[in-house]
Formats: structure tokens, sequence, C-alpha cells
């Protein structure tokens, strides 16, 4: 067993080593850095005050000044305290669902992969029914008969975002499972679960782990737009709460930029992070060149 | 459900068969089939998913006015009948004219009816222009990998793609319609047309694409970041299978033989492409039309989602899975009658 | 490009104007009264419609027999001239004006009014908005042209506020009581809707606007404009700046914020209007079924009418006033709002004092527990739900409010969001602790008053609990004895009486606390229009009431009234002049899906024109392989 384990972590320090030469995904990770340190020191470094509309007492829709940075809502409290609680919620609820997601994808995809006869029909059927509807009336349908709260979001966003995983993974098994050495540890007698998580699972692995930074950044721009229909719960300030409360309140008439365009370059900000490490991952990772062999 | 993640990885589906087994019309027929079942569990889903909710619209009505227990009693008869013999009602026909929407008292697919014809003019401009210039950026960009054009163009769609499109709405409004940043505000705050004035008239026209200009561009810019990237993964691919495979058989040949087959080839994933991100289309104009009042299908869904008014939500969504797996099989069939490797 | 394209346009039109008005035997152009809104009506049938934009529509279209006086809601004579009830207040005469027409010219008689009445006592479907106006009236008769006669079972005082829209016979009774569960009442092209009020609906366009004409045969007198429009806006921005460019002449139901950037601006007036409406935090008061039955799983501590005080001296209203409505309301106090200032009363004593909270609280036995939140005497925290509407933002920041002052005072309240539907069912099941919500109260107090009332806690049926008006759960033999007795009492003052001691009692139990009641934030275009009046005079508001004085009265200020484009924004082609725009407006809906129309189609064939493009690249590629 060590062999393997020493082999995959040479393989990881390769991994870093390509990576850390690929221009735009040290960047996103470096912005991800910054995003993530601010999501982990808010409730530190802000006081949990500063959130409560019976104590703001800023101006409503002030723009920038030098006590508020980035303004004021319409309640009076500062948009830069808002933008940073925000963070945490929009980082969490993204990571959350993209696990929800990457779970049953990569489950259902390694399954689907491997198993013959009906069962797999039935999986990929799944997959593929999932893969054809259009994402937000599914999202809004299911956030609906569910109710508005952060958790339901997560499930929502986890249902309806795992269905592409899955058909990748399940191409990546089935070519893994084509090679040699798999045929020779079924004629062993190993039997599916092993298989599924000894041979399949550790190769697929490096793709699964550059899709789940690309779904990710997918997943975020769904809670945003889900939060900001009003979906998600209305009291948490994550960035499409914070887009849904200035849309509501006429942010938009009375020219209040300062409400609307932070929280939107965060989540681009964000979003584009992610998609440029996961691209970097791709990259390394991508089996037609050269593939990290386990 | 991302594009990038398919085009990324590059191969299509390695299970779809590459040989035609059969006759075209067996595959078209197949696929049809496939279509056609892929609507059916959209019906019964929409049927079970909303017997679900815990939710009692009558309720509400008569919140609003003092009637005595018989005469509640009365209207609720109505809506009990056993849960089977609703399935079966309205599997039979979920296009009933009967159905009425809660929050307008009018059946909804009449309501339906009469908000399709914006969203189709504003998408169907959108899509038409982001192909174009999506298309247009996308060649040039993959023609020469690692240009300057190529570095901005990529750096660009790929933050468009970033953006969550209500939000560049909004702030294009700020911009360009109410005034900000000593621009002022020329285009209209919001609705397909001013009041007053005649849709059947020229000048209706012009008010109407007065109106059109922000959403269309807001749009726009979100798709053609989709297609321009797509197409540009696409002939970067086709052109590393066509150099090589020139390479080998003919040596290096000249330009014009490489444009006849690179850009052609890469064209089709990306038609076919343009058609199955439908879904994604659809997502876009939900949010845009309502942050720019345009009275389509999107401003109708996010009117729905208070109360909320569930058979208007189950029609909306029947309809847009409707257009999406229609969508599909035009570009499943399109592959079909268009790539000669799938015939052969 | 597209300005230049623009100013030629508007070019074009202005030259036109005056040419068309040069001819002396045209009439002058139509001045036109525009209404902006936030929502769409949800039917024109007054037997459908629930929503409070139907039934301002409604009441444009279709006298009552009385209205409420624009100065204190007090009964005022419409299609009935006058009225008398018998010495035994079971026998009403109602006596009608005289000459009354229908719109078309048909006279509007008693038989017309026979017609509804006895249209909604025999009808089922007819029975939902109506039906608590008819509940006692067991008999109504034509005995001339002019008169009707109506028996009730018990004197009762509603019959001076029957607030049932007469509709007329000859055109009402081809729909029967299937088709009008259906029938829409939208007028054809180029028809008019026959009706009795001062406008009527002749043509709607769904989620765009209303329009109406004036009735010449209106019995007051044909009003001073000769349309009336009602645009829909989906968003209270697109209102405010609706109002600015010259779009609307009116603007109702605004938010505070956008309210905010009108006022001040040149030609525009706004105007805070008291309005019928309180908002309230309300409790568990320990949720039962009208037989007694106990339901759902409500902290009991709501029951102690002690939390309950305390908990409304820890709720600051001036600050809910001063954040959520911007300044724009009044704390709240008693049910009945103070609009109605013959019935309502303030007692004054639930102001807002934190300390004298936690002093009610330690008294009663609530202890401060160690992470701040108290114990009750029975050993359960004081950890409740308190349910918010998601669909309503100033429902969830008043949630936001609470938390902060419960908090202060030793309560935790886990704000919870759900949406109006599954609110009103958790309610009607008892599963919840508080929750936050609001009400329109009418002129006639009887149907507030009812849903405090023991019968209409929620009912069983089937094995299921079905919620009726009931949202407190308030059960009192005192209170249910006022009840009955003000149901009764045709003397306004006495009647007056009864229902002060009715809103003390909830008070001092405090069923309710009523946060605020808010005003209805309008605006209009002073430059153009004048005659707006208010109900009551003075500081009600404008639309949106128990009548249709503004409406009725509203003149334009300038001989060429009209909405006319305003130099205040961008021109934008086609909006100069609305002479155009009555014979061009019967064109629109079949002209606007000819453009869509011939767009799509062009549409269609470029993407067509790619197909085959791609197919003949493809086979001259393979040509070219075979070199």
């Amino acid at each position: 067993m060590s062999i393997a384990t020493q082999r995959r972590k040479a393989a990881l320090g390769r991994f870093w080593g390509e990576f850390r030469r690929d221009r735009g995904g040290m960047t996103g990770l470096v912005i991800l850095g910054i995003f993530i340190a601010v999501a982990i020191l808010a409730p530190i470094l802000i006081p949990a005050d500063a959130l409560d509309v019976t104590k703001a007492d800023g101006e409503r829709f002030d723009p920038p000044s030098l006590g508020y940075p980035l303004g004021t809502d319409e309640s009076g409290r500062s948009i830069l305290v808002l933008l940073a609680y925000g963070t945490r919620i929009s980082l969490t609820v993204g990571l959350a669902a993209t696990i929800v997601a990457m779970v049953i994808g990569t489950a259902v995809g390694i399954m689907a992969g491997h198993f013959r006869g009906v069962g797999s029909h039935a999986l990929v059927g799944v997959t593929d029914w999932f893969l054809v509807i259009p994402f937000l009336p599914l999202a809004i349908v299911l956030a609906t008969v569910l109710g508005p709260s952060t958790l339901n979001l997560i499930i929502v966003i986890g249902i309806t975002s795992w269905a592409g995983t899955a058909r990748l993974i399940r191409a990546q098994t089935l070519s893994i499972e084509g090679r040699p050495y798999i045929e020779r540890s079924k004629a062993l007698g190993a039997g599916n679960w092993h298989q599924m998580t000894r041979h399949v699972l550790p190769n697929v692995f490096p793709l699964v782990l550059a899709n789940t930074t690309l779904t990710v950044a997918i997943v975020i721009l769904s809670e945003t737009t889900l939060s900001f229909l009003g979906l998600g719960d209305p009291l948490a300030p994550s960035w499409g709460a914070i887009l849904d409360r200035a849309f509501s309140t006429g942010a938009v008439s009375q020219g209040a930029w300062w409400y609307v365009l932070p929280p939107g370059i965060c989540v681009v900000l964000v979003v584009l992070s992610f998609t440029l490490v996961g691209r970097a991952m791709e990259r390394i990772v991508d089996p037609r060149s050269n593939a990290v062999a386990a | 459900m991302s594009l990038l993640q398919e085009v990324a990885v590059g191969e299509p589906d390695p299970i779809r068969p590459r040989r035609g087994t059969g006759s075209t019309a067996r595959i078209i027929g197949s696929k049809v089939l496939r279509a056609v079942v892929t609507l059916a569990f959209v019906v019964v889903f929409n049927f079970f998913l909303f017997r679900l909710l815990p939710g009692d619209p009558i309720g509400l009505y008569t919140r609003g006015r003092n009637m005595d227990a018989e005469q509640i009693a009365a209207l609720r008869e109505e809506l009990n009948r056993p849960i089977w013999e609703q399935f079966l009602t309205y599997v039979r026909n979920p296009f009933d004219p009967g159905i009425d929407s809660t929050r307008f008292s009018q059946p909804v697919w009449e309501l339906i009816g009469e908000r399709i014809w914006p969203t189709l003019l504003l998408l169907g401009t959108a899509i038409v222009l982001a192909s174009i210039i999506g298309i247009w950026i996308g060649i040039r960009a993959g023609w020469k990998p690692g240009s300057r054009f190529d570095k901005i163009s990529t750096g660009t769609t790929l933050t468009l793609y970033s953006m969550p499109e209500f939000w560049l709405g909004m702030m294009l409004l700020i911009v360009f319609g109410v005034g900000a940043f000593g621009i002022p505000g020329l285009f209209p705050v919001g609705g397909i047309v001013s009041p007053g004035v005649d849709t059947g008239s020229p000048e209706g026209w012009l008010n109407v694409l007065w109106h059109m200009v922000l959403p269309c561009t807001t749009l726009t810019l979100i798709y053609l970041a989709d297609y321009s990237l797509v197409m540009r993964a696409s002939l970067v691919d086709e052109r590393r299978q066509e150099y090589l495979m020139l390479a080998r058989a003919k040596g290096l040949r000249d330009v014009m033989v490489r444009k006849r087959h690179a850009v052609p080839n890469a064209l089709l994933p990306t038609i076919t492409l343009i058609f199955l991100s439908l879904g994604f289309v659809v997502t876009g104009a939900i949010t845009v039309e309502t942050v720019f009042s345009w009275p389509g299908l999107g401003l109708l869904t996010y009117e729905a989602l208070r109360g909320p008014d569930i058979p208007l939500l189950q029609a909306i969504f029947l309809l847009f899975s409707i257009a999406v797996i229609g969508a599909n099989l035009i570009a499943e069939l399109l592959y079909v009658v268009i790539d000669p490797r799938v015939r052969q | 490009m597209i300005r230049r394209m623009i100013a030629s346009v508007a070019a074009a039109t202005i030259v036109a104007v005056p040419a068309a008005a040069v001819p002396q035997a045209q009439a002058a152009d139509p001045v036109v009264f525009t209404v902006g809104m936030l929502a769409d009506v949800d039917s024109l049938n007054p037997f459908t419609g629930i929503l409070a934009e139907s039934y301002e529509i409604f009441q444009l279209q279709y006298a009552t027999l009385m209205s409420a006086s624009s100065a204190d809601f007090t009964p005022t004579p419409a299609l009935a001239e006058s009225w008398e009830v018998s010495a035994d207040g079971k026998t009403w005469t109602y006596t009608l004006q005289p000459d009354l027409l229908w719109s078309d010219g048909v006279p509007l008689t008693a038989n017309d009014v026979v017609y509804t009445f006895q249209r909604i006592l025999d009808g089922r479907y007819e029975q939902r908005n109506f039906g608590n106006y008819v509940r006692n009236i067991t008999s109504v008769t034509a005995t001339d042209d002019r008169t009707v006669v109506m028996t009730t079972k018990e004197p009762s005082p509603i019959m001076e506020r029957l607030a049932v829209y007469i509709l007329p016979e000859h055109v009402w009774s081809s729909i029967d009581g299937k088709a009008v569960k259906s029938f829409a009442n939208e007028p054809a092209e180029g028809e008019i809707t026959v009706g009795s009020g001062p406008f009527l609906v002749v043509e709607r366009r769904t989620g765009q606007f209303i329009r109406m004409v004036a009735n010449d045969n209106y019995f007051k007198g044909r009003p001073n404009v000769d349309e009336l429009v009602f645009r829909i806006y989906n968003n209270p921005d697109a209102l405010g700046q609706a109002l600015v460019k010259g779009e609307i002449d009116f603007a109702s139901g605004l938010t505070a914020d956008v309210f905010s950037t009108l006022e001040g601006q040149e030609g525009i007036t706004t105007y805070a209007g008291d309005y019928s409406g309180f908002n309230e935090l309300a409790f568990n008061l320990g949720a039962a079924t009208s037989d007694g039955k106990a339901i759902g799983d409500g902290n009991p501590h709501m029951q102690d009418q002690r939390v309950r005080l305390a908990i409304s001296h820890a709720i600051d209203r001036q600050q809910l006033v001063d954040k959520i409505l911007d300044g724009y309301g009044t704390p709240g106090s008693t049910v009945i709002p103070p609009l109605y200032s013959t019935l309502h009363i303030d007692p004054g004593t639930q102001g807002y004092d934190p300390a004298l909270s936690n002093q009610i609280l330690d008294d009663a036995g609530y202890a401060m527990g160690p992470d701040g939140v108290r114990v009750g005497p029975d050993g359960v925290p004081m950890r409740y739900r308190l349910f918010v509407r998601s669909d309503s933002d100033s429902s969830v920041k008043s949630g936001e409010y609470f938390k902060s002052y419960l908090a202060a005072i030793g309560i935790e309240a886990e704000i919870k969001p759900v949406d109006e539907n599954a609110l009103f069912e958790i309610i009607g099941r008892g599963e919840f602790d508080m929750f936050e919500w609001g009400w329109v109260v009418e002129p006639d107090p009887d149907y507030q008053l009812s849903t405090f009332t023991c019968a209409k806690r929620s009912y069983e049926d089937g094995g299921e609990i079905y919620a009726d008006l009931s949202d407190s759960f308030f059960c009192d033999e005192a209170y249910d004895e006022l009840y009955a007795k003000q149901a009764v009492t045709t003397d306004q003052a006495a009647r007056a009486d009864i229902v002060k001691q009715m809103q003390q009692i909830l008070y001092d139990d405090v069923a309710y606390v009523v946060t605020f009641y808010y005003d209805n934030l309008e605006a209009y275009r002073s430059d153009r229009f004048t005659g707006f009046v208010g109900q009551p005079e003075g500081t009600g508001s404008l639309t949106f009431q128990y009548g249709t004085y503004t409406y009725e009265n509203v003149a334009p200020i300038s001989d060429e009234g009209g909405t006319t484009d305003e130099p205040t924004a961008a021109p934008s082609p086609g909006a100069t002049d609305e002479a155009g725009n009555e014979t061009a407006a019967e064109e629109t809906s079949g002209g606007s899906n000819t453009g869509l129309i011939i767009g799509l189609v062009i549409a269609a064939l470029v993407i067509v024109g790619l197909v085959i493009v791609l197919v003949r690249m493809r086979s001259k590629s393979q040509e070219g392989d075979k070199e």
C-alpha cells in the first residue's frame, strides 16, 4: 500500500509544480485566498452589531464616504460590512452545494459506468433527464416547494448541478475500466465495491477535483441567481440577497451604484477565480495530454 | 451543465454510437422517442412535485372576506378529489384551458400565450446577435491561440461568463437608463413600449426597439461569451486534429485547405451547442426580464413566485422544458443529418 | 444613428399635431388621466377579482346603493337617493335616484338591484365576494321602478353599507351560474362595458394597462376627464421614473425610498395619505378549533398576558415607522385605524420601555438565564418561532427589528421566512408562536372585529384542520357578547361605543401588538391636474379609497390636458401626441403580433440559411478532399 501512497504523493508534488507555473491558475488561487480570509476573519474583525438594523446609524442610501467606504444600504448599514458577511454565506453555500452535487454526481457516474444492465441504463436516463431540463425553471419549482431557507437552497442547487459531473465521471470510468489491470483484478476476484473504490475512484479523482472547482463557480452563480429571485433565506445577506434588496428597495432608480456594483464584482471575482483554477487543473489533468497516473 | 466542461475535455460522449447501426430514419425515430419520453417524465414530475406542497391556495381567497364555513366547504369540495383522479385529469391534458392561475384568475395557458411574444422577440434577437458576434470572436481567437486578440478576448469573455446576467443588467440600467458617472440616462428604465404608443406602427416598432436596447445588450453580452468560448475551443481542437492529420498524410498544405476544413468542422459542434444551450438562454431571460420589467415569460415567472402561484409555475416549467427538449432534439438531428461520420 | 432617427420621428409628429388641431369641427384631444399602479387586476369580473386593484376598477365601473362619504366614511347616498328602516329594524326601503340610466341608455331600475341581490342570494360562486353583505337578508323585492324593499332576520347596521356592485340585468342575465366562473367581463374590440359608474372599461391589455372612458350617463354628472388609464408597473422604481418622465400623471402605492426621491421635484406633488391598513405582531393565544379542541404546538408562554405585554413594551414602534416606512406612518395601537375617527381609540399605555419589559418578566418569574435567554417558571426557555412573509420586504425587515428588540429583553426569536400561502396554513394549524402580517380595515368594523371571535377559529373537516378568519385564536366570552350586540345595533353612536369597548379589551389583553398604520404613498403631476380628493378629506388617501372621489373630480390644469411629453427626459419616439391614440390603439393587439411575427420569421430564415451554408461548405470540402 505504501508504494501506492508514495507514488500518489509524488504525483501530487508534480501536480503542484505544474500548477504553479500556470499564471491564470495562480491568480485565481490568490484571489480566492483573499476571499476565504475575509470569510474567516469577518466575525472576528467586525462586531456583529454592525449588522443589527436597530443599531444602524448611517444615513440611508449614502454614497461612499470615509466612514462608510462602500456607502450605506436602505437601513443605514455599511455595505462593506454586508459584503464581508455575505462572503461567508456565499462561499459556505457554494461549497456545501458543490459537495452535494459532487457526491451524487461521482457516485452516479462511477456506478453508471461500472455496472451494466437495467440499473446502469436507468442511471444514465436520470442523468440525461437532469442534463436536458433547464436549470432555473427546475430550481424555481423545487425551491418553491421546499420553502425559503439556506439549507433548502443547498439541496436545490445540489440536485440541479450533479448531472454534468456524472456524465463526465461515467465516461472516465468506462475508459478506465477498459484498461488491462482492471481486467486482471476482476479475474483475481475483486468485487464491485473494491474495483470502484480502489481502482476507479483514485483514477478519476484528479478529474473530479478539476471538475469540482469548475462546479463551484457555477454553483455560486446559481446561488446568486436564486437568492436574487428571493428563493433563499431573505435574512442572510449573501451577495445575491444583497442584490435582491438593492433591486427591490429602488437602488436602481436612485442611482445607488455602490449598492449594486460591489456585490456583483465580488461574484465575478470569485467565479472567475474558481474558473481559472479549475481550467488550470484540467489542463494538467486532461487525460489526452499528460495524465497524472496513480 | 457547463459547456466549458464539455469542451475543455474535448471528446464528445464516447458511448454515443459513431457508426450508424441502421438507417437514418431509425436513428431519427429513436431520438424522437427519447425526447417524448423525457417530456413525459417532466409532466409526471410536475404533477407529483406540486402535490407535495403543503399549501391551500383557496385559503388566501377567504382571508379577505367574510364567508361562513358552509360557503368555504363548498369551494373546497371542488379541489379535494382523490389524488389519482387529479393525476389522470392532469396527465390527460396538461394544456387544459380550464387550469386557472391563482394570482391572475385567468387560464394559465392564456396568460402564457399573451406573454410569449415579447420573450421570443428579446431572446431571438439576442441569440442571433450573440451567435454572429460570438462565433466571429471565437474564430479569430481560435485561429491564432496565444495572440493578443486571443488573450484579450478570452479574458473578456471569461469575465462576462462569470457575471450574473441580472447584475450586468442592473449596472447598464443605472448607467444608461437612470444616468450615472456623468453619463445621461437616455434609455427607458423598463417596459416594452412607452405608454400611448401604437405598436403596430413604424414609430411603435422603433419605440419597442429603443426599449429593447438595454435588455438585449445585456443578454447578447452574456450569450456571446458562452458561444465565443465554445467556438474557440472547438476550433483549437479541430485545428489540432487537422494539423496532425494533414501533416501525416500530405505534408504541409497551404492555408486555404485548412480553412476549408477546420472552420466548418468546428462550426458544426458550435451550432449544435447553441441549440443545446437554450437552457442557459432561458435562465438568463428570467432574471433579465425582471430587471427591465420586460413583459415576457421571464417576468411572468417572477410574478408567479409571489404566493406562489403554483399552476402558473407548473405551466411555465412545462413550456420551458418543451422548448429545451425540442432544441436538444433539433441539435441531435442536425448532427445526424449533417455529420456524415455518424451515418457511415 | 438611433438618436437621429428619434429626432426625425419626433419632428414629424410635432408638425402633424398642429395640422390636426386646425379643423374646428373636430373635438379637442381627449383628456387622459393616467394612473400608475404596482399590480395588475386579477379579474374584471366583480364576482372573481379579490385584489385591491380590481376593486378600484369595480367601483369605478359599477355604482352601489350607497357609498362612504369622503369626509368621514359615513354612509352617503349613491344610487339610492334615500333609505329608511322600519321600527323593528328588519325592513329596509331604498328609494333610487330619479331617471337613472346605464351607460348604454337602458334605464337603471329597481329590477337591476333586485336582480343583483337575488343572484348573490341564490348563487354559490357569487357568494364568495359578497356573501357577508347578504348574510342577513331574507328577501329582496322591487315595489316599483324606483323602490327596493329588503327584509332581514335581525336588525343589521350593514344594510347601510351594502358595497354590492349593482349589475345590469340586461347584460348579466345571459351569463349563468356556471359561465360566471370563467367570465372575464372584458369588452370586445370597439365595445364599452355597460356600467353605471363614472368610468367604463373599454380596453385591457393584461400586465400592461386598463383603459376606461368617461360615462356620459353617470348620475353625478360626467367626469372632467375623458379617459382614465391604469398602467401597470412591476416595481416601484419604474413607477417613480414613469411619473418623472411624464408617462403617468399619478402614482399610487409607492415605496418610501422612491417617494423620497420624488419629493421636491418640479411639477410633482408627493402626498402621504392616511390609510386604513395596519401591520401587527401576532401571538398564538392558544390555538384551538371553534369547538374548543386544542391544535398545534404553540409555546404556552404566548398565552401569558404578561409575556405579551412585556413584548409590546419592548418594541420601538416609532423606530419601525422611521426606518421601515421612512417616517410615513403612525405608531400602532388598536385594531381600528385612526382614519376612522369616530371609532378609533388610543389608550397609549404600551409605549417603548424595555426596562419595564424586563421588570414585568422578572416579576412574572421568567428569570434571566446564563446565556442571555430567560427561562419560564415551567422551566422552558423563552425561545420562540417568529414567522415573517418572505415575499414582503417590510415583513422581512420587521423580523430583523423584532429579533433585536426581543433579544434585548432576553427572548430569543427564531425568524422563519415563509411564503404567504404556507404561512396561512401554518397559522390555521396553530403551528407557530408569533408571526408578522397586516390587515386592511373596511369602514364597517364588523368584519375586522369578527376575526377575534371564538367562532372564527379554525375548524375540522374530515380529519383535516382548516384555517378560518382568526389568526390570533383569541376567545373571550365578554368580547363575543359585545360582538353580537354591535352586529344588531343600528344607532351609530351606540354602536361606536361598543366598538370602542371591544378595542380596549383587545388592547389590554395584547391580542396583537399593532406595530404601525402605514400611509399610502402617492405622487402626482400637480403641473397637469388638480382636484384631488382625499378620504378623509385633506389627510386620507387619494386613490384606493372606499369611493371614487378623486377620479370624479380631477380636472386638467391647462386647456390642452392629457399626457404630453415632458422635456425632463430623453425624447421618446411616438409619445408626443395623444390625438392619434384612440383609433390607433384599437389596432395595437393585431399590430404588435404582426411585427413580432415578422421579426421571428427573419430570425428563423437566418438560422436556416446558416444551416444550408454549413451543408454546402461540408460537401465542398469533401470534394476538395478527393483532389
